[in-house]
């Protein structure tokens, strides 16, 4: 019976490791692979370190959340000793108090407590960045440091304090000499959580984070959209760093035993000698991190040397070397944050989050010129770059004569499919209608953004998408939910890109740009756009009112438009590059025989977005119950 | 030693502004009418009314108490007998295995989580096992299974440390006294082991349950678009609808519900207490 046990004990236990450190090791093995795929080894490359150690956003996010978790332990293990100090010796409500309060963010879900410190911050306009996220993490460590102290507090009798003092010892030396090295083991366990609760935290961070300060799950969490190893290559960054760290813990008692050996004979006090090895090595430690992103940053003779540009812009939008080519050109550094969707965009900049340049889509462009959010841009200091572009991209109805953005990329929201699996007779019959076409239940992807759904929804209808007319768009409303219920597509960013080019379902609306990109890797993919016409839409830069700096803001602007950073964006991303001579060149290049690189432009049902406040917010509401459906029909 | 009382006073003025008053500022926007400002404002009970009288929204926050509970049950049973496991190991074996359960929780949580998807993707080594015993072309990512993995995944292990804890503690002569005494494996374990582990498995149910319920980034990157927990719809009030009244008014609907559910758990505990 007792063998019996044992051996489904270790059966049990040797499973539970090997969940545990599996996926540690499939990511560890995939960051040397040679090709993006995350489930075919194809060979041993270090590509995606390369990519990684180019890519500063990696670098610094890891960079951010070091710092971050060593001041946040240093400082909450302080306070947090400091309190549960003074607590045990103070009133009883003081006590009741700060143990109901420190039960709050143990007690509540992450997520309430993380949007208390976002409207917190919000509501005092405290400009999100580096300090919140610090304050932040500072606050949800201290209530767990004084979790762990109290006890070690509580079985320590109570007159010590007094007799020390009583000994003639100052009320500082009662604290330091006597009461402190007693509670120690729950200082350093109290250490070792914060370290732990920071170093991992993404939900807090998440809202109290801003201008473009990431922390490493944040990296993570905007990264993971589409597939990049380099997410691996710096995850294997990261267990090398704990490896290292777990190996010195172990090694530096064992070296201490040896030194204590030698000074046992000199009869020295261990305990304040016991604290060097640590604190030098923590000492270290720090000096190793900041050095190791320091050595990038010397100051040059360029003409933007020293300064910074805040970016915020869609997920995957830049070409692979245009933004080190920039700061190469420049000097500056350049800080990106990326959204997902026009409307998480406004949200941020609606509440005053500081950026020197935003690339949103027209409708949302003209939204922000509405509400007077956005700097008229200077004509003569953009005037040159004006001339290299697209006609057909300027001077559109959402910003007439150009007066506030410059086109960055254009193109038109399509269907995607496998030409083995849909014939284009049935999309040149059915259109956007294929979407309810049962022969394709569970093998198509819709497009997680709230205005292209409805455009399909509207175009499939044959209305006008930028309708006003209640009862066409609760038609649209109608025709999503049907969707939903019925054909089980799945709801995606831009995942699509990659499970499209890996042929997983037949069909899916796409942005043109990602359709290039997809034909371009897999020549058994299609791009089709139905006659009842589609969304023809432009994604331009603009400078916000509150932006810090103008004129790198203008720099970038004229780089972006010229030749060699068009070519690169467009060639790379896949997207059509407003740039006249580049467009026409990668047409005729990379993007040869791919339909979707080249804008239909001049078609009758073709259409450009407007914006509309009163339909806006129905859509918005609407389109939140549409996922809400979809996510209760399976 | 009243000169140390004056220690927690920095405390005071600390945690109030940033733990009560978040709190005091969900509550606040959670009856306000959407547009309003701290200067000018109305109450209502709108949002919660909203919240209340719409069946899509119940069944989410249904569907996110049922996984929660379910990851919950999944890591009791596998966590339980884990922890027993390494408590009964020798001393030495026992920092090992603790450390070897720890490690892999100082590695970032998001990055395990994004390790599933190339485990569960089509094609994936999740896949490839599946069809050795058989079971071909079964779909995992994107699917309730794949998020049930992620969850059990990211809190098996503070399960196994908290039960762990309580029976490392326990003291070993009263098995010997209990077997004196003339009871079997079965009785010990059930009479005197497992009462006694019970103030760990009641803070592991805790430090499960609490995070699974509110997971957002699980249910994101192993469900899909289309698969939504009440975190995702706080979330996506935030962040992308900026209904920031109905958003708050979500929150702590939540964080009540969890509270009444803690509450009812500590409650069992102290009557199991009791009952001994």
């Amino acid at each position: 019976m007792q063998k019996d046990k044992r051996i489904f004990g270790k059966v049990i236990m040797t499973l539970a490791l090997i969940f545990f450190y599996l996926p540690i090791v499939f990511m560890i093995i995939f960051s040397f692979n040679d090709s993006k795929s995350l489930t075919a080894f194809t060979g041993f490359s270090l590509r995606w370190y390369e990519a990684m150690f180019k890519n500063h956003g990696m670098m610094e996010s890891l960079y951010v959340t070091i710092v971050i978790a060593l001041i946040a332990t240093a400082v909450s293990t302080i306070v947090g000793t400091i309190t549960a100090i003074g607590m045990a010796y103070s009133k009883k409500w003081v006590k009741r108090y700060i143990q109901q309060v420190n039960d709050l963010p143990m007690m509540n879900p992450e997520i309430v407590t993380a949007i208390g410190l976002m409207l917190l911050f919000i509501t005092f306009q405290i400009d999100r960045g580096f300090t919140t996220l610090l304050l932040a993490h500072i606050a949800f460590c201290i209530p767990y440091v004084m979790l762990s102290i109290m006890p070690k507090l509580r079985s320590l009798d109570p007159n010590l304090a007094d007799a020390a003092m009583d000994l003639g010892a100052s009320p500082w030396q009662a604290l330091t000499k006597v009461i402190v090295p007693q509670i120690m083991p729950g200082i350093v366990s109290g250490a070792l959580i914060a370290f732990t609760m920071s170093f991992d935290d993404f939900i807090i961070s998440y809202f109290s984070t801003g201008q473009g300060v990431k922390n490493l799950s944040i990296m993570v969490y905007t990264m993971s959209k589409r597939v990049n190893p380099s997410i691996n290559a710096i995850s294997t960054l990261v267990v090398l760093f704990i490896t290292i760290g777990l190996v010195l813990m172990n090694i530096l008692p064992f070296l201490r035993k040896k030194m204590v050996k030698k000074e046992e004979v000199n009869m020295g006090e261990l305990l304040p000698k016991k604290k060097w090895p640590k604190i030098v090595g923590a000492v270290a430690i720090v000096a190793l991190v900041i050095g190791l992103f320091g050595w990038g940053r010397q100051a040059g003779s360029k003409p933007y040397a020293g300064q910074t540009l805040h970016i915020y812009m869609p997920g995957e939008y830049v070409g692979e070397n245009f933004i080190s080519d920039f700061e190469e050109e420049t000097g500056a550094k350049v800080v990106m944050d990326t959204f997902d969707s026009n409307e998480q965009m406004y949200i941020k900049v609606a509440n005053k989050d500081r950026y020197d340049i935003l690339i949103p889509s027209d409708y949302m462009i003209q939204r922000l010129i509405q509400e007077d959010l956005l700097q008229p841009l200077d004509p003569s200091r953009i005037q040159d770059s004006m001339d290299l572009l697209d006609s057909s991209v300027l001077d559109l109805a959402y910003d007439p004569h150009n007066a506030y953005s410059v086109p960055y990329f254009w193109g038109s929201v399509g269907i995607v499919y496998d030409k083995n699996k849909v014939p284009l007779s049935d999309l040149e019959k059915e259109g956007f209608n294929i979407f309810l076409d049962p022969k394709y239940k569970g093998d198509l992807y819709l497009y997680d953004s709230e205005r292209d759904s409805f455009m399909m929804a509207l175009k499939a209808l044959n209305y006008s998408m930028n309708t006003s007319d209640p009862e066409e768009i609760n038609a649209a409303y109608n025709w999503l939910l049907r969707c939903v219920q019925e054909m089980d597509p799945e709801i995606v960013t831009d995942e699509i890109i990659d499970n499209m080019a890996q042929g997983r379902k037949a069909l899916g609306l796409i942005y043109s740009g990602d359709a290039a990109y997809v034909m371009s890797e897999n020549e058994n993919i299609g791009y089709y756009l139905p006659t009842s016409g589609t969304n023809l839409w432009t994604d331009a830069m603009v400078i916000p009112k509150n932006a810090e700096n103008v004129d790198l803001a203008y720099a970038f602007i004229n780089y972006t438009c010229q030749y060699e950073a068009a070519y690169d964006n467009s060639s790379y991303v896949g997207y059509t590059s407003p740039n006249k001579e580049v467009e026409d060149e990668l047409a005729e290049t990379d993007f040869e025989g791919i339909n979707a690189y080249v804008p239909r432009t001049g078609y009758k049902n073709d259409e450009v977005f407007e914006y509309n406040a009163d339909t806006r917010k129905m859509i918005a509401d609407m389109f939140a119950k549409v996922k809400i459906a979809a996510s209760n029909a399976n | 030693m009243k000169k140390f009382a004056q220690l927690a006073i920095p405390y005071l003025i600390w945690s109030f502004v940033m733990l009560l008053v978040p709190m005091i500022l969900i509550l606040m926007y959670s009856f306000l009418k959407p547009g309003n400002s701290i200067v000018h404002f109305q109450l209502s009970l709108d949002n919660y009314i909203r919240f209340f009288t719409d069946k899509d929204f119940l069944i989410i926050l249904w569907r996110s108490l049922w996984i929660a509970l379910k990851t919950t049950a999944i890591c009791l049973l596998l966590g339980y007998p884990i922890a027993y496991f390494i408590s009964r190991c020798s001393e030495k074996m026992q920092g090992v295995l603790i450390m070897a359960v720890t490690v892999p929780m100082w590695i970032n949580m998001l990055v395990r989580t994004y390790a599933w998807i190339g485990i569960l993707s089509d094609g994936g080594p999740a896949a490839w096992l599946l069809s050795l015993f058989g079971f071909h072309d079964v779909k995992l990512l994107y699917t309730q299974t794949a998020v049930l993995i992620g969850m059990v995944y990211n809190f098996l292990p503070f399960m196994i440390l908290q039960i762990n804890t309580s029976l490392s503690k326990m003291d070993r002569s009263l098995l010997d006294a209990s077997s004196d005494l003339g009871a079997n494996k079965f009785q010990t374990f059930w009479r005197i082991v497992f009462p006694l582990s019970l103030p760990g498995v009641v803070s592991g149910i805790t430090l499960v349950f609490l995070p699974a319920v509110s997971a957002f980034f699980i249910p994101k990157l192993l469900g899909g678009g289309q698969y939504f927990l009440i975190g995702n719809v706080i979330e996506n009030q935030f962040i992308t609808v900026g209904e920031w009244n109905f958003g708050s008014a979500i929150s702590m609907i939540m964080a009540l519900v969890m509270m009444l559910l803690m509450l009812f758990v500590r409650k069992l505990d102290q009557k199991a207490n009791k009952e001994r």
